[in-house]
């Protein structure tokens, strides 16, 4: 048993926390959030030169072979520095997807243009109607003799508008709730009856509702089985947790060491805030949450690792603690600010707004831990 | 970074279940087999000891091997052992103990022959351990201190043949110098036990008071004065001791059988969603506690320290099992209430009851929640 980081790991993560301190300060990602696209292609391709989106594939897919503990490292870091490119959409979760299941057709035209950076995709697979429910698909896949028509919305669909490819989960069989009868399509994001409403999201990054009306898709465009498409869909959202969960650790250290920092050198009183015992006991159990987060981040990580049966219960656990303690992280981090915690002026309030995201995403609280119980 | 047994451990792990499939006393003679099972451990190698370093007979296990062996031991339910004497004292007499004093003392402590009760606490001296006053003043003819003062909160001083004891011997300068580490015999003239009954009604507290107990100068450890400086070690390590994980693993099992044999409406009170959450949340909980454990056991194997984490067990540990308690206590429902040798009701009532009041404790011995959490803010978080 060895929990330290390999040699390479290590290097690794100084690099990612170097490109950072170097590229991402809070003015820097407020220029990024409020560009076109929401995020920097320029960055993008630093990306691709560093190696960083090939490094869940496999050597054979063109990858580092690198595994979910290596983008746990990353997307700790990206969680620090609050990074805002499509990471998650296009590597974690339509990546994962394809190292999976894809032909490889698939692979050779999309991971590989992933990997070199020339390919940016997005998952489609919220609805309306589902909450957080992801076999709770409407948006159906009809039969049209030898191709498929796509119709239905599929809501938040994260940096859609920069998507070259669109992953989409639908209907073609079954009923509204089944999880047999879900088929995946990958799609052209310029394909013809698609149309978007492109939105910013409440933490800086972008999103948007996209309506598909008879988009033709041919039997090639599958990923995996037709009609057995669930397993990968939940699959995508192991990995989606385990990646953002890896994100909101990073989030909760940089709100706790920040308002350790903060009380420090505030004065009331005629005293530094950190005198108070009662700010001290906070920020200790601060400490803690984080702390223990972590602890379950790198869990649940490693049994995905592994490969083990036991590595679905834990992920949904993650997802549960990684709720509850960013809430209470992140409300505390804003307490005890004081007002100046409810300015868009410090970072604080960016890793606040994004922490409340991340648990919305893929299942919150309630819905994770209602499934955990049951397992 | 992973988190399989080497080959070599999970050898070490099937060793160590063969140890006990074959030597643990079955049923029965669970109290009548223990001195055999002591022993077993013994000849196996020092397995008696498993902290105890290897020149003072311990097995010399590497931290992975002490954290299976442990587990082992917590998932079997062996004999308990009673921390004061070979988990408490011990080191303190090893590191700072005299060789006489190591080669009269250990021994006794080793076999179980001498119980030994720790002198620490006292009215005016909880968690501020070290404003005790208990005084000790050296002899005209320097050959013995004399002792007086009172402790509490001493567990098992009834069934203790020694005590080690903190006391005063001078007063000067900050209240953590000038305190002094004795042992004495609990038959010595001018020492009173007196039971204190806690809320789950046991006696295994008392007051012991202390009036011209003559202490021979040999029996003192190490320098006049220095004794805060050993038992702070001492407290440490008690703490770390504390946090009681794989027992909580064990109890939070329990706590859901004994829920599922309560009947309720069309199913059991585990499918009550209200509970079930509650049991939920706590096994999130202590799933990330028990891998806080090996991250801590992981950095030390490294050859590092601890780590920030280790800070968190005792504090996060004992408040788990307190919320165990609670579960136990809420599936009783109406029979928590009866009393006394009756048990009406699900088996489980009576001992649900027993362990929420006692448990009680667990967030106030060996350094307060509070406490701990000064502790945290000063030395992690430096504030």
């Amino acid at each position: 048993m060895d929990l330290s980081l390999s040699e390479e790991q290590t290097l690794f993560q100084n690099s990612v926390q170097k490109f950072i301190a170097d590229n991402y300060d809070l003015s820097t990602r407020r220029t990024l959030c409020a560009s076109d696209e929401g995020f920097s292609r320029e960055n993008w391709k630093q990306f691709a030169e560093l190696g960083w989106l090939a490094i869940p594939f496999s050597e054979e897919d063109g990858g580092f072979g690198g595994s979910p503990a290596d983008t746990m490292i990353l997307m700790e870091e990206f969680g620090k520095g609050l990074v805002v490119e499509p990471y998650l959409a296009t590597v974690v979760m339509v990546g994962t997807a394809l190292a999976r299941a894809g032909t490889p057709e698939q692979k050779a035209e999309i991971l590989g243009g992933i990997i070199e950076g020339n390919i940016l995709a997005t998952f489609a697979y919220a609805e309306e109607q589902a909450h957080h429910e992801l076999h709770n698909v409407v948006t159906s896949a009809g039969k049209d003799g030898d191709v498929y028509l796509i119709n239905g919305t599929k809501s938040i669909v994260l940096n859609a508008q920069s998507a070259d490819k669109i992953l989409v989960s639908t209907r073609t069989n079954g009923n509204d709730r089944d999880t047999d009868g879900i088929t995946l399509f990958l799609v052209d994001g310029d394909a013809e009856g698609i149309s978007r409403q492109d939105y910013p999201t409440v933490d800086g990054l972008r999103a948007s509702e996209v309506t598909f009306k008879d988009v033709r898709v041919s039997p090639e465009n599958i990923l995996g089985e037709p009609d057995h498409g669930y397993e990968m869909v939940e699959k995508i959202s192991d990995h989606a947790i385990l990646a953002l969960s890896a994100e909101a650790v990073g989030a909760m250290e940089v709100l706790y060491t920040d308002t350790i920092a903060y009380t420090k050198q505030r004065e009331q009183f005629g005293h530094p805030l950190s005198d108070f015992q009662v700010l001290k006991h906070r920020m200790t159990e601060m400490f803690m949450e984080h702390s223990l987060s972590k602890s379950l981040c790198m869990k649940a990580t490693m049994l995905e690792c592994q490969g083990s049966d036991e590595a679905k219960r834990a992920i949904h656990a993650l997802k549960v603690l990684i709720g509850k303690s960013s809430r209470f992280v992140s409300q505390n981090a804003v307490q005890l600010h004081g007002g100046m915690g409810m300015t868009e002026e410090l970072a604080i309030a960016h890793y606040f707004k994004r922490l409340a995201i991340i648990d919305s995403q893929f299942g919150n609280v309630d819905h994770h831990l209602t499934k955990f119980v049951d397992i | 970074m992973d988190t399989e047994f080497s080959q070599e451990d999970l050898e070490f792990q099937k060793e160590v279940q063969d140890f006990i499939e074959e030597n643990l006393p079955k049923g029965g003679d669970m109290w009548s087999g223990r001195s055999n099972w002591f022993q077993a451990l013994k000849e196996k190698g020092g397995w008696d000891v498993p902290k105890w370093p290897v020149e003072f007979g311990g097995p010399g296990f590497t931290p992975t091997q002490r954290y299976i062996f442990d587990l082992e031991m917590a998932n079997h339910n062996t004999p308990m052992v009673l921390p004061f004497g070979i988990s408490m004292l011990a080191p303190i007499l090893m590191n700072y103990g005299s060789k006489e004093q190591q080669e009269r003392f250990l021994p006794g402590i080793r076999d179980h022959s001498v119980n030994w009760c720790q002198g620490y606490s006292e009215p005016g001296a909880g968690s501020d351990l070290a404003s005790l006053t208990t005084k000790a003043v050296l002899s005209e003819d320097a050959k013995d201190y004399i002792v007086n003062g009172q402790k509490t909160w001493t567990t098992l001083a009834q069934m203790a043949q020694w005590m080690f004891c903190l006391t005063r011997t001078s007063s000067d300068g900050p209240k953590q110098e000038g305190i002094t580490f004795l042992l004495f015999k609990m038959d010595t003239p001018g020492v009173e036990v007196k039971p204190i009954v806690t809320l789950g009604g046991s006696q295994t507290v008392n007051d012991v008071y202390l009036t011209d107990v003559k202490v021979p100068v040999e029996n003192r450890v190490g320098e006049e004065g220095k004794g805060w400086t050993y038992a702070k070690g001492l407290l440490t390590h008690e703490r770390t001791g504390l946090a009681g994980i794989m027992n909580s693993v064990l109890a939070l099992e329990s706590a859901k059988e004994n829920a599922r044999s309560v009947k309720v409406a069309d199913g059991t009170l585990m499918d009550v969603p209200a509970f079930k959450n509650k049991v939920g949340e706590l096994e999130v909980e202590l799933m990330a506690l028990e891998f806080t454990e090996l991250r801590t056991l992981a950095s030390v194997s490294a050859g590092g320290s601890p780590g920030q984490e280790s800070s968190i067990l005792k504090l996060k540990g004992t408040e788990i099992q307190q919320r165990i308690s609670q579960l136990n206590l809420e599936a009783s429902g109406i029979f928590a209430a009866p009393w006394g040798r009756v048990n009406p009701g699900p088996r489980f009532s009576r001992g649900a009851m027993n362990g929420y009041l006692s448990g009680r404790a667990n967030t106030i011995y060996g350094g307060a929640s509070e406490v701990q959490k000064d502790v945290i803010s000063k030395n992690v978080l430096e504030l």
